[in-house]
C-alpha cells in the first residue's frame, strides 16, 4: 500500500480537478456549474425545445398574420372580430394578442428545414450526410438557396434594403467582456442603426456590409472559409467573437431568419431586412438557437 | 570585460531570470527601449564588436520582417489608415504592435545570448545538480548540443575532405551522398555522446548525495550585496508592474497608463536591474585603474 501511495494521491488529485473542470464548464455565463446571474438568458435556455405543436401553431399563427396583413389599413371594419361577427371582450383581444405574440416570437426562433423543399429549389442534398454543397443542410420552407459568389455576375441595378448592426447582448453580459473593450461598446448598444441602403442586385449581404463599413468608417474584419465558401466575420467595430465569452460572435438575419450558411451566399433581394447581431450564447439570447444548434 | 561571470551562479541566474522574464511580458515601449538597449550592450561588452555587426545583419532584417507581417494577420484597431488588397483594414494600432512584438523578441535573443556566454554548464549544474539532477544535466546538456555538433561536424568535415569525400568536389549527386555520409556519422556520434555523457556522470556518482560539483564557488560579501541590489530592483519592479504602473494596451486604441512618480521609479529601477552587469563592469574597470596609477 505504501509503495503506491503516490499513485493513489495523484489519482485522486486528478479526479478532483477533473470534476472541478467539468463544474466549471467553461469560460462563457452558460457553461459555468452556477445558474446564470441574467434572467433573460435561463428563459430563452428553456424554450430551447420547441415541440412539434408549437412549429404547428406558430406557422398557422404566421399565415393568420399574413392575411391579417394583406387586409391592411386597419379600419373599422377589420378590427378583431370573432367568427360570427360581434365585437370581442376585452379579455378575449387580451387573449388572441398573447397568443400572435408567442407564437410569432416562437416562430422566428424556429422553423424546420425543409429538405423536400430544398431539393425542389434545386439544392443537392448528400443522401449520407444530409447536406448540400459546402456542409450546407437544406433550408426552410420560403427561404431563398445559397449562391456560390464566384458564380454571380453583380449588375449595376441598384436596388434598396434596410442594415443594422447591433450588440445589445454585449450590455447584459458586460462584466464577461475583456477590459479592454468596455469602452468601445455604445451605451445603446447600436453600432449602426437601421438605415436604408443601397446595393446592386446579384450582391450577397458580405457584399453590402463591407461597402457599408467602409462607407461609414466602422471597422470589420472577416476570413474567407472555403470549407464554406463564404466569408466569416469575426469583428465589427472592434468588437470580435469570444471576446464575450467564449460562446460570443457574430451573426445575422435577413427577414428575422437566420440563414443557416455564410453571408456570402445570401443574396440580397429588393427589401430585404438585414440585421446584424453580437451573440454571447451561440445566438440563444438572440433568438437564433436553431441555426446554432445544428452548427451551421 | 566578464567581471559579472565571476559572480556566484546564484546571482547570474536570478538576474537572468528577472531579466528575461521581465523582457518577455513587459509590452511598454519604454520597457522595450530598456531591454534592448541594455540587452545590446550588455552582448556587445561581453562577445567583443564583431557582435555590432552579428547582431545588426540577423537582428535588424528580423525586426522589419516581424514589423511588417503582424498588419498582414492582424487587423484590430480603431484607427483604420488604409484597406488591404484582400479587404481588410490596415490599422495603425496592429503595425505599432508588429513593431513592438519584434522588438521584445529581438531583446528577448539578445538576453539570452549574454545568459549563454554567462550561465556555463558547470554552473547551471553547481546551482540544480543537487535539487533536479536528471533535469538539470538534460537541460545542460541539451543547452550545450548546439555548440559541441558544429565543432564536431568541423571535426569531421576536414577528416572527410582528407580523403577527398566533401561535399566541396564531385558531382552533384556524389557531393550529396558525401553531405548525408557525413550526417549519418553526427547523428551516430551525437546519440552514443549522449549516451556516454550520461554513463560517464553516473559512474562518477552523479546525484548522490554529498558529491561537490566541478566548480567551486564560494558567496563571499560581494555576491551578497550584489543579489540584495538585484532581488530589490526586480521586486520592485514586479510590484510596480503588478499595480498596472507600465501598464500598455494596443488593442483597441493604444493605451498607456498615466505617468506618475511612482511609475518613473519602475522604470529606473527596471533600467538599473537590466544594466547592473554592465554597471559591475565599468565599476571594476574604474577600481583596476585606481589601483595601477597608485603603484
Amino acid at each position: 500500500m505504501r509503495k503506491h501511495k503516490n499513485k493513489v494521491i495523484a489519482g485522486v488529485v486528478i479526479a478532483i480537478l477533473l470534476a472541478f473542470v467539468f463544474w466549471y464548464g467553461g469560460d462563457a455565463p452558460r457553461l459555468r456549474g452556477w445558474p446564470p446571474q441574467s434572467k433573460e438568458t435561463a428563459t430563452v435556455v428553456q424554450n430551447d425545445e420547441p415541440t412539434k405543436e408549437e412549429i404547428a401553431e406558430a406557422e398557422k399563427a404566421i399565415s393568420d398574420i399574413s392575411i391579417k396583413k394583406e387586409n391592411a389599413p386597419a379600419t373599422e371594419e377589420n378590427k378583431p372580430q370573432k367568427q360570427d361577427g360581434a365585437p370581442m371582450t376585452p379579455a378575449e383581444k387580451i387573449a388572441m394578442a398573447q397568443k400572435i405574440a408567442e407564437s410569432t416570437q416562437s416562430a422566428t426562433k424556429i422553423k424546420p428545414s425543409n429538405e423536400e423543399y430544398s431539393e425542389e429549389q434545386g439544392m443537392v442534398i448528400n443522401e449520407g450526410t444530409g447536406k448540400g454543397q459546402y456542409r450546407t443542410g437544406p433550408v426552410p420552407d420560403g427561404k431563398p438557396l445559397p449562391i456560390e459568389p464566384e458564380n454571380i455576375v453583380i449588375t449595376d441595378k441598384e436596388s434598396t434594403c434596410t442594415l443594422s448592426i447591433r450588440c445589445d447582448t454585449i450590455l447584459n453580459n458586460i462584466a464577461w467582456l475583456d477590459r479592454e473593450k468596455v469602452d468601445i461598446v455604445p451605451k445603446d448598444g447600436v453600432v449602426f442603426a437601421e438605415k436604408t441602403v443601397t446595393f446592386y442586385e446579384g450582391e450577397s449581404v458580405f457584399n453590402l456590409l463591407m461597402r457599408e463599413m467602409k462607407r461609414n468608417k466602422i471597422h470589420l474584419e472577416f476570413e474567407n472559409t472555403p470549407i464554406y465558401n463564404s466569408a466569416y466575420i469575426e469583428g465589427i467595430a472592434n468588437l470580435y467573437e469570444f471576446e464575450c465569452g467564449e460562446l460570443s460572435g457574430w451573426m445575422y438575419k435577413v427577414n428575422d431568419w437566420f440563414p443557416n450558411y455564410g453571408c456570402s451566399r445570401y443574396q440580397l433581394k429588393a427589401g430585404d431586412k438585414i440585421e446584424w447581431v453580437y451573440t454571447c450564447d451561440l445566438g440563444h439570447d438572440v433568438g437564433g438557437q436553431y441555426s446554432a444548434r445544428n452548427g451551421k | 570585460m566578464s567581471e559579472f561571470k565571476t559572480y556566484h551562479p546564484i546571482v547570474n541566474f536570478v538576474y537572468f531570470v528577472f531579466v528575461i522574464g521581465f523582457s518577455c511580458f513587459f509590452m511598454h515601449p519604454v520597457s522595450l527601449c530598456i531591454s534592448l538597449v541594455s540587452g545590446f550592450t550588455y552582448s556587445v561588452m561581453l562577445k567583443g564588436k564583431k557582435t555590432i555587426k552579428n547582431n545588426l545583419i540577423y537582428m535588424l532584417p528580423m525586426l522589419v520582417v516581424m514589423a511588417l507581417i503582424n498588419p498582414a494577420f492582424n487587423h484590430e484597431g480603431v484607427t483604420i489608415i488604409e484597406y488591404l488588397p484582400s479587404g481588410n483594414p490596415l490599422t495603425l494600432e496592429s503595425i505599432v504592435y508588429g513593431i513592438c512584438a519584434a522588438t521584445m523578441i529581438v531583446s528577448v535573443i539578445c538576453h539570452f545570448s549574454c545568459y549563454n556566454e554567462v550561465m556555463t554548464s558547470d554552473k547551471f549544474i553547481y546551482l540544480f545538480g543537487k535539487i533536479i539532477p536528471a533535469m538539470s544535466l538534460i537541460i545542460s546538456m541539451t543547452l550545450r548540443f548546439v555548440p559541441k555538433f558544429s565543432a564536431q561536424l568541423k571535426v569531421v568535415t576536414n577528416a572527410q575532405r582528407c580523403m577527398g569525400r566533401d561535399v566541396s568536389n564531385g558531382s552533384m549527386i556524389k557531393r550529396a551522398k558525401n553531405g548525408l555520409n557525413i550526417l549519418s556519422i553526427m547523428t551516430t556520434w551525437s546519440l552514443e555522446n549522449a549516451i556516454e555523457t550520461a554513463d560517464s556522470m553516473k559512474s562518477r556518482g552523479y546525484g548522490i548525495p554529498g558529491r561537490t560539483a566541478f566548480s567551486i564557488f564560494t558567496f563571499d560579501k560581494r555576491d551578497k550585496k550584489a543579489l540584495v541590489c538585484i532581488l530589490l530592483l526586480g521586486i520592485y519592479t514586479l510590484v510596480g508592474n503588478l499595480m498596472g504602473e507600465t501598464a500598455f494596451s494596443f488593442f483597441p486604441s493604444i493605451q498607456a497608463a498615466k505617468v506618475s512618480p511612482f511609475g518613473i521609479s519602475v522604470f529606473l529601477a527596471y533600467l538599473l536591474l537590466c544594466i547592473c552587469p554592465v554597471i559591475i563592469e565599468l565599476w571594476e574597470v574604474r577600481k583596476w585603474k585606481a589601483l595601477r596609477s597608485k603603484n
